[in-house]
């Protein structure tokens, strides 16, 4: 039974004060696709019974497998609201009936860019935390990208259950427990404090902390219990909910309530959300679990619950999971919570422009963004592609920020690269039909305003992964979303049967197309290779590609890891360069520009379409540059915005501007492809000091310019200690401490180190936190698996490049490694020789 | 020598650099032994042979052509030549041309020793096991001249039953007929010998003439020919009397077959090198040996053979080793560069040689298969390449080199842009043809059967082609066809690439007068109050990306300055340059 029409949505859609666009976001094995079965029930798209173990959203066959979730869903759910509840919720509304579009995201750090792609599209975050693990590295990792995109959070305890049956805690440890979750993650949402969102710290007593069990399809806020209680004692619901969390007690005796733990007479308190709100639940527990079936029916009497005459035979679990529902659904408890507390689309719009648009804020765009206004010109942000039963063909998944998109409409489709005023990545054509998400069914839909998720049928081919999608000629683009993993880990892969090239061409782009984050491309050997974001993506990717995209038999290569190339020191002499014709010299010299400003330029916060000005005073502020130095950066490479940098230091050289363009070209193509095995360079800072010009325009043109520049900038870099960096993984591992012994004897194997020990607080789990090389990782799980009987799980990722020991040229273990991939790529197995790019007068 | 002619000089260069630079020279040691000793030089040059010819035709006026490395020998190989014939002989300076007139040609390749039995155990190492194992000689034409030698021993001593050797052209001309030990040719009045033929484009070593020259070939050179000849009667005449196997150094004809056509008789020819497979067997059942040392020849026998194990001998180390493995890699290399070529919106079209049969339809067709893709051609006229020059043309994405067959396979890292050959490009613009690990480096396999037969044709069917695409470019309009406005996802970035289309000048027409009636209505001006529409030109999209964009006139805003004196000398050293010098040495 669906209690609910797609004409209730559509309708629902346009009154968009009711609309929630929240994601489901947790750490790996928190519990997300199992509570989401909650609501997903709650909507009644799945019978209740089978909420927590059908996983709605897995709509995969391999999720269902594995039980984890690999792409990111999206449903829609529609919830009706009690105009009592209704008077807790703080911004506009409009009737009773809302419209939830819900967001299903992987835990897998792998998948970390499904998550960034569904966050861009809601409003609010619905984060899980289980309550034995707490909070996890990637629950930190999500929670961090929510509060960047502006995405507004509310939390849930899960698998409150396991406490109760596993760890048979006592109900002040609990509380304990519940108190410390919640404060570690008020203290991640604390550091990444935006303004502008305001306080978006999680409080039990607001009712913004649910607290649940999935797997038994049961959930409660504060709120919930205080609206019983509030009746019983006659105080208002708010001020009922304050006083069931925190430092408040109730004495039985006296009836009074107060804020000490002890009573007059010194004798302890029971807490009152232990008296209050867990003692049914315990009692519940206690006596389903133990037999004491007598027991329970007073008290469901008392909780006013019915059980139906079969329901009365079941025993332990079943019981128990059956009364809980009864007691507290989940979907209820949730939903409530998200109504109450999370923003509609024109809540969150107003704040969230800003962060999203990449134009001025006063254009008509920006508006109509601000406004959430559906008459506005339509923008519309595409940020995954969704594959369709149609081999090869996708659903543009993306949320309509303003306007209307209907089918049938003419639309201006601008790629990332995409430029207001050119026609690079644009595309004029018209929206072939509308989806509405659900899960693994769509329902089309005839238009869809502002405010709304939605799914766009045929302009798949334009876009490869993400794209913004306007009415408006004089729109920008809204910005790209920022990864927090990247493409690290490489392999290349090969058809079996050479005829099936073309298979496999079509396979790699619609596998590029399919995942946010992967890479497919051909290396300059000609291999093909695919990129992921660690070891469970890439075979994830591989796997999509053999049996669903390329359908042909692959081989595959061992993995790879990408190096950067860099320098340690200052060039220890002027390098100099001759152009062919040996009338035009350029004098170079390298040096390292520092972690911290190639991490600035990495992550966008030093770019370099910032303005000449902001950006100098921020290299000298925070970088320890000269300001008149950094005025004079030519350009930032490779592709324009790596972390190298190339400077003009020269002074009064006649013609200079007529070189910028070749010095520019041979920039990029030597930090594209370093000196020593063809990896990008990183953190290199080459300064031009002087360079001597032919008269004549003719001898000094590109023909001559680049080549030289380019060994010059080569030859700087081999006399300034030239450096290698491999990636470096940041791994947690949960465990027990008897697996400890054998984790430290895997992690040193592989070159791991460990820098951080400690006990999760009430458990008896330790939290292991090491650095770990991304070349040493493969197979790293399984090995950990196996050295610890199962009982460990490593969540890797990507952290950071580390400069490895020697200098290159010197040492004998980076030259090894030079010469391997020298010949894995096909060049000539040797070092290259510093004659060959150094020129002497 | 040439240094004291030099001096300053404002306006041009007065060569002297050219005279003084220095040429990487393979194998000079031919050259140097040889200048002393007449009788080495008469052998290694063949002079007898030449002689022999040049007086049986009565040919009065001589050309002789050398590849780089062996113009040392040229005035003593001329001077035999005058001596024993009385022709006047003239040393041809230019190394790389092609064939531009249908003269006689008589190549000399030259002779480098081989250890016949050495290279005969190498050979019964690798295959002593299997008699009867498919095999096909080839040979670097410097060993040419023992491979008879080396044909006999296996066949004889050692009892193979298989081997086919392949054979490799050392005259040529058009439509004559050739008798196997007499190749007299009659129908022309001036004789031109060449002596070492050649290749143009990158010098390095493709020229192998009098043999010595780099290990590599003349047989794009024979190639040349042997196209023009195609389906000569004397040809088909000739290459029956070849079959024998037993005249040495034959020059034979043959018409350049593709393996898909491969011909009744099964004849192969690749790079000059023509080879006769038995009836019902296909190259792919043959493993290749080739005596030769690494060279563009080797690879591109194995780039046309990739399906085949190649296995060389290298006379001067005297070893032998399998090479195939190589071969993947090298395929790989360039099917990378298609992707690169795919990508490009602005081809140029480098043309090394003007000598290679039908060059021009060649250009023409390229021009055309750019231009139906909305691309952009340019045509340049290189002669060799080199890294200097092709980085002069910075707006240009890739480009595609015509030239002889040998010397299309440009793959250097140093180039800042991608050359691909006609095959290549055609696999990355034309859907008709796919990447299947097949390699064709003669472009002349590429042409449609119509233009092999000369230029009489090529307004023909361009002008079929113009009509063609022009009937396509109505069809998008009208349809709004998707097809070519779809962007292609381009395997070089992992990124989709939107496909700029360069519109036809007809089409920039209606553009204009579109802009013009557009001008009557208010237009947004831009910023810069620069022209904001830009006509769809390669050019000028290039140039708006440019930083520096030629001289601006600042009237006005620059001070005024008095004129200081500045640099003196020549470019390659000012004079006030001594004292750097110094400075920069001691720092070594």
């Amino acid at each position: 039974m669906v209690n609910f029409t797609i004409d209730q949505i559509r309708a629902l859609m346009d009154k968009v004060t009711n609309v929630r666009n929240m994601s489901v976001i947790a750490h790996v094995d928190h519990g997300k696709s199992t509570l989401t079965d909650s609501l997903v029930s709650m909507a009644g798209i799945i019978s209740s019974a089978r909420a927590g173990e059908a996983r709605f959203t897995d709509t995969r066959q391999d999720e269902q497998d594995r039980g984890i979730t690999i792409k990111s869903t999206a449903i829609s759910l529609f919830f009706e609201m009690t105009e009592d509840d209704l008077t807790d919720v703080k911004q506009k509304t409009d009737g009773t009936a809302f419209l939830i579009n819900l967001i299903d995201s992987p835990g897998h750090v792998d998948f970390s860019s499904e998550v960034t792609a569904a966050l861009r599209v809601t409003d609010g975050a619905l984060v899980v935390v289980d309550c034995i693990d707490g909070v996890c590295v990637q629950t930190e990792t999500v929670l961090r990208q929510a509060l960047g995109e502006r995405i507004k959070p509310v939390v849930v305890i899960n698998k409150v259950d396991r406490a109760l049956l596993e760890l048979q805690v006592t109900k002040e440890d609990l509380y304990q427990s519940f108190s410390r979750t919640i404060e570690s993650v008020n203290v991640i949402i604390s550091t990444y404090k935006d303004e502008v969102l305001g306080d978006v710290q999680v409080y039990p007593e607001h009712g913004t902390v649910a607290f649940a069990s999935g797997l038994h399809g049961w959930a409660f806020t504060i709120r919930q219990f205080a609206q019983r209680y509030s009746k019983k004692f006659g105080v208002d619901r708010q001020k009922m909910m304050t006083k069931l969390w925190g430092e408040n007690y109730f004495n039985p005796a006296t009836k009074k309530w107060t804020t000490k733990s002890t009573d007059a007479d010194g004798k302890p308190l029971e807490r009152a959300f232990c008296m209050f709100v867990l003692d049914p639940i315990f009692r519940l527990f206690d006596s389903a679990m133990n037999k004491k079936k007598e027991d329970v029916y007073p008290i469901l009497e008392k909780l006013n619950i019915t059980l139906k005459s079969e329901e009365k035979e079941y025993e332990g679990k079943l019981l128990l999971k059956t009364i809980m529902k009864k007691f507290l659904p989940a979907g209820e408890a949730l939903m409530e919570m998200l109504v109450i507390h999370l923003p509609s689309p024109v809540t969150a719009q107003r704040y969230r422009a800003e962060t999203l648009y990449e134009g001025p804020l006063d254009d008509e765009c920006a508006v109509g963004i601000k406004e959430c206004n559906p008459n506005g010109p339509l923008m519309l942000y595409i940020s995954k592609m969704v594959p369709t039963s149609d081999k090869g063909r996708f659903y543009a998944f993306g949320r309509v920020f303003s306007g209307t998109v209907r089918a049938g409409l003419k639309v201006r489709i601008q790629g990332p690269n995409y430029v207001v005023g050119s026609k690079t990545d644009l595309f004029v054509k018209s929206v072939q039909r509308i989806v509405l998400m659900m899960g693994r069914y769509v329902e089309p839909i005839e238009d869809c305003p502002a405010g709304n998720i939605v799914g766009l049928v045929g302009i798949d081919q334009f876009l490869l992964k993400s794209g913004t999608i306007t009415t408006s000629e004089t729109a920008h683009n809204l910005k790209v979303m920022k990864f927090s993993v990247s493409p690290v880990v490489r392999v290349a892969v090969e058809c079996k049967n050479a005829a099936d090239l073309p298979k496999l061409v079509e396979g790699l782009k619609r596998l590029s197309k399919s995942d946010p984050c992967v890479l497919c491309y051909t290396s300059d050997t000609g291999e093909h290779i695919v990129a992921g974001s660690g070891e469970l993506h890439l075979e994830i990717c591989l796997k999509d590609l053999e049996e669903d995209h390329a359908q042909i038999p692959l081989r595959k290569s061992d993995p790879v890891v990408q190096y950067k190339e860099t320098v340690q020191a200052e060039s220890s002499v002027t390098a100099l360069a001759k152009s062919p014709n040996k009338h035009n010299r350029l004098f170079l010299k390298a040096t390292p520009i520092g972690e911290d400003l190639s991490n600035a330029i990495e992550k966008g916060v030093v770019a370099p379409r910032d303005e000449l000005k902001a950006r100098a005073r921020v290299l000298s502020d925070e970088f320890g540059w000269d300001n008149a130095e950094a005025r004079k950066i030519w350009s930032f490479g490779p592709d324009g915005s790596g972390p190298n940098v190339i400077v003009d230091m020269t002074k009064g050289v006649a013609y200079l501007s007529e070189i910028k363009d070749s010095c520019v070209a041979a920039f990029q193509w030597a930090t594209r492809e370093g000196v020593y095995a063809d990896e990008q360079m990183r953190g290199c800072r080459f300064n031009i000091l002087d360079v001597v010009l032919h008269a004549d325009a003719i001898h000094r043109g590109g023909g001559q310019i680049i080549p030289a520049c380019r060994s010059a900038i080569y030859a700087s870099a081999m006399v300034a200690q030239p450096g290698f960096m491999e990636p470096i993984y940041l791994v947690e591992i949960t465990c027990p401490e008897g697996a400890m012994g054998g984790i430290y004897g895997v992690l040193n194997k592989r070159r791991g180190q460990v820098f951080n020990e400690e006990q999760r607080p009430g458990t008896p789990m330790f939290l292991i936190k090491a650095y770990l090389p991304v070349a040493e990782s493969f197979g790293f799980t399984t090995d950990l698996r196996a050295a610890t009987g199962g009982q460990a799980f490593p969540q890797s990722v990507f952290d950071h490049w580390e400069m490895m020991n020697g200098v290159l040229g010197e040492d004998a273990k980076l030259e090894a490694l030079v010469l391997a991939i020298r010949k894995r790529k096909g060049l000539k197995v040797e070092m290259p020789k510093l004659e060959n790019y150094m020129d002497r007068l | 020598m040439s240094n004291s002619l030099s001096g300053p000089s404002n306006f041009a260069d007065d060569g002297s650099a050219v005279i003084a630079r220095e040429i990487e020279v393979h194998h000079s040691r031919l050259a140097t032994e040889a200048q002393d000793k007449i009788i080495a030089c008469s052998d290694i040059y063949e002079i007898d042979r030449t002689v022999k010819v040049i007086k049986e035709r009565g040919y009065k006026r001589i050309a002789l052509q050398f590849p780089d490395d062996l113009l040392p020998d040229s005035g003593l190989v001329a001077q035999l030549i005058r001596e024993q014939t009385g022709s006047s002989v003239y040393i041809l300076a230019d190394t790389s041309y092609g064939r531009t007139s249908r003269l006689p040609v008589i190549y000399v390749f030259g002779k480098q020793p081989v250890d016949v039995q050495e290279c005969a155990n190498v050979f019964d190492g690798f295959f002593g096991e299997d008699k009867a194992k498919k095999m096909v000689l080839m040979y670097d034409v410097i060993y040419s001249h023992c491979v008879d030698k080396l044909m006999e021993t296996l066949e004889g001593e050692m009892r193979y039953t298989n081997i086919i050797k392949s054979r490799v052209e050392t005259e040529s001309n058009l439509g004559f007929v050739l008798s196997d030990q007499k190749p007299i040719q009659t129908s022309s009045n001036k004789c031109c010998q060449n002596q070492g033929s050649c290749c143009n484009g990158e010098s390095k070593s493709c020229c192998s003439q009098g043999a010595a020259g780099s290990s590599s070939s003349c047989q794009n050179r024979a190639n040349v020919n042997g196209s023009s000849c195609t389906s000569s009667s004397g040809c088909q005449t000739s290459t029956s009397t070849m079959a024998a196997q037993q005249q040495p150094s034959l020059a034979e004809k043959q018409s350049v077959e593709d393996d898909s056509t491969t011909s009744d008789n099964h004849k192969r020819r690749r790079f000059g090198r023509t080879y006769d497979l038995p009836e019902g067997d296909s190259i792919e059942d043959y493993t290749l040996f080739y005596i030769g040392d690494e060279s563009p020849t080797l690879s591109n026998i194995m780039m046309t053979h990739s399906k085949c194990e190649v296995y060389s001998y290298n006379p001067e180390k005297k070893e032998g080793r399998l090479e195939s493995a190589q071969v993947n890699r090298a395929l790989m290399r360039r099917y990378f560069l298609v992707q690169k070529a795919k990508d490009a919106d602005v081809i140029g079209i480098a043309v090394g040689t003007l000598g290679v049969a039908s060059y021009m339809t060649m250009i023409q067709h390229l021009k055309a298969l750019i231009e139906s893709k909305g691309k952009k051609a340019y045509t340049f006229v290189m002669g060799k390449l080199n890294v200097a020059k092709m980085a002069n043309f910075m707006e240009i994405d890739c480009f595609v080199y015509v030239a002889c067959p040998e010397n299309s396979l440009i793959d250097s890292k140093e180039f800042y842009r991608p050359i691909v050959t006609p095959y290549e490009l055609e696999i990355a613009l034309s859907k008709s043809r796919e990447w299947t690990g097949e390699y064709v480096t003669d472009f002349q396999q590429l042409l449609p059967d119509d233009d092999k037969i000369g230029v009489d044709k090529i307004k023909i069917s361009q002008a079929q082609l113009d009509a063609a695409s022009d009937r396509e470019d109505e069809d998008e309009s009208d349809q709004d066809s998707d097809e070519d406005q779809v962007p292609h996802f381009s395997l070089v970035t992992g990124q989709l690439k939107q496909n700029k289309r360069y519109t036809s000048n007809k089409e920039d027409s209606k553009e204009l007068s579109a802009l013009i009636e557009g001008t009557k209505d208010l237009t947004v001006r831009n910023k810069n109050t620069s022209i904001a529409t830009l006509m769809s030109s390669a050019a000028g999209e290039y140039l708006q990306s440019r930083e520096f964009r030629g001289l601006e006139v600042q009237l006005g805003e620059t001070p005024v300055e008095l004129a200081t004196e500045g640099r003196a000398g020549i470019a390659r050293g000012y004079n006030s340059e001594s004292g750097y010098e110094d400075r920069e040495k001691e720092k070594y």
